[in-house]
């Protein structure tokens, strides 16, 4: 599967999802995406340096902003399931916009092209570092790290494509 | 009276023959032989990962020589895990101790970063090691792995305890269903020991 680029449409899949109840869901990314304006970010791993320091702070700060500009969802998924995306999401209590969405066995993350073998450092079959925007199911931005490195899949790059 | 002596001789022979066959956990058999090659990756952070070099832990090394409690659970960061499994071993942890159990181990399959955030979000991490069986593989090795993808986690553990004397396992107990918590707490696994 090659890697998801900017004129493709983002596919559909289900991701887990503890809502502000507390219930366990599973959504679908048309339902969160279609006829809207998102941002879909993804990180290799839940309470890791670059993706907990850097990466997710970043989208959680500009979030004001972003929606401002017209964004109407601001999705992170990671190849962890839904209670430790709860409990990662829970170390952000200032956190209003961004939803931590788990996509537990990578499916979702390969119908994107963007796995990544992260086996040797103990985490198996991730997702590779990258922000997109979408629009309404267009992928308008795609920003996809090499590697681990964290240098345009901020929320900064995405700022500056609206 | 012969001939029931030898159907028991060969009975108890056959299980042994099928349970080293089968290489799956079970009272009597060595835990380090019925995983061969697997090895285990100790709860760490990520730059404590960086700076070992993401070292596993052969099974061997955790082991041999030793009197250990060991406890499996389905995921970290949920339910029963959370509120009744763990603090069960950390608030016995002296207990334990005293009847000279050398180490108490705690195995999920998770990755060792998301094991380690938890291990010290439950203030655990002096009382018991974490161990994560990320790919699962030390649990499917012993028989004791479930799918729990109707709960979205996908494959993971069984929840259980054993006592291992030396790589022996000397107890095991595995629960009916993921979600009950009756047999693998400290206070059976106590009188086990």
């Amino acid at each position: 599967m090659a890697p998801i680029s900017v004129g493709d449409s983002l596919p559909d899949g289900q991701l887990g999802w503890f809502d502000e109840n507390d219930q366990l869901q599973q959504v679908s990314i048309h339902s969160l995406a279609a006829g809207k304006k998102v941002i879909l970010f993804g990180v290799p791993g839940a309470f890791t340096p670059t993706c907990s320091n850097q990466h997710v702070p970043g989208f959680i700060t500009q979030a004001e902003q972003l929606k401002a500009k017209g964004v109407d969802e601001i999705l992170l998924i990671s190849v962890n399931d839904p209670f430790v995306m709860k409990a990662w999401a829970k170390t952000y209590p200032e956190n209003k916009h961004v939803k931590f969405l788990a996509d537990g066995v990578g499916t979702y993350t390969k119908a994107l092209g963007l796995e990544l073998d992260l086996t040797e450092k103990g985490l198996g079959v991730r997702s590779r570092r990258f922000a997109l925007l979408a629009d309404n199911l267009k992928v308008t931005v795609a920003n996809i790290e090499e590697g681990g490195q964290f240098t345009i899949s901020g929320a900064e790059e995405i700022l500056k494509a609206l | 009276m012969a001939s029931v002596l030898a159907r028991r001789a060969r009975g108890s022979a056959a299980a042994a023959l099928w349970s080293a066959a089968r290489g799956f956990a079970s009272v009597g058999s060595d835990i380090v032989s019925a995983a061969p090659g697997v090895s285990l990756q100790k709860a760490r952070s990520w730059d404590e990962g960086v700076a070992t070099k993401f070292s596993t832990t052969p099974l061997k090394d955790i082991f041999h020589g030793k009197k250990v409690v060991i406890f499996g659970l389905p995921g970290a960061y949920t339910g029963v895990c959370s509120q009744s499994h763990v603090p069960s071993y950390k608030n016995n942890i002296d207990k334990l101790k005293a009847k000279g159990i050398d180490s108490v181990i705690c195995v999920a399959v998770n990755d060792p970063y998301v094991l380690n955030g938890w291990a010290e979000k439950l203030q655990a991490k002096d009382a018991i090691e974490f161990y994560g069986d990320f790919d699962g593989s030390f649990h499917k090795s012993l028989d004791l792995e479930i799918d729990l993808s109707a709960a979205l986690l996908g494959r993971r553990s069984h929840r259980w305890s054993a006592f291992v004397d030396n790589g022996k396992i000397k107890a095991l107990n595995v629960e009916k269903a993921p979600s009950e918590f009756k047999v693998s707490g400290a206070e059976v696994i106590l009188d086990q020991i």
